[in-house]
């Protein structure tokens, strides 16, 4: 079992990019969370992942939808997965790798 | 990237490139910013970023932001943050990459 295993995943989506920064900006500075991914899902959708403790992601899902609700187009959706299934990590590499390439 | 770290950062969202490109001429007209990337977020949605010190950055997305609105589909958002986490680094320098 690697160590990744278990550990929260935090998601915030956003219509536009502006609002994804806001988010990912007021989640790191609320909680003690990874930002994981940033992808363009298509039609101008935004989704931004963080990574860390279930209470840290929850506190910093909670701000970052928080701070995102008010700027442009805002918050579509923010959802906390507190142990997400081994399956999902090879889902959740690919959207990282697509972030750094 | 250490030296630019809590540099101010401004953005402007607009519908279309039209708008975009008179934002950016706007912001940088208006004050001593640099434009660090122009991003196609997709659905027509443009995202200028912009960094410079936080009074420059503040002035230039007004201006940015009062410039674009009366151009084509117009604004979407325009947004500071005087201080973004070291963390947030890398979605502003992979939006520049991209």
């Amino acid at each position: 079992m690697s160590t990744e295993y278990g550990i929260a995943l935090g998601m915030i989506e956003t219509r536009g990019l502006v609002p994804a920064i806001e988010a990912a900006d007021a989640m790191t500075k609320a909680a003690e969370v990874r930002l994981v991914s940033r992808d363009f899902v298509g039609g101008g959708y935004v989704t931004i992942m963080v990574r860390g403790e279930t209470g840290a992601v929850n506190a910093a899902v909670r701000a970052g939808a928080d701070a995102c609700e008010r700027v442009g187009d805002g918050l579509v959706a923010a959802h906390i997965i507190a142990r997400p299934h081994n399956e999902l990590e090879p889902i959740m590499d690919m959207s990282t790798s697509t972030t750094r390439g």
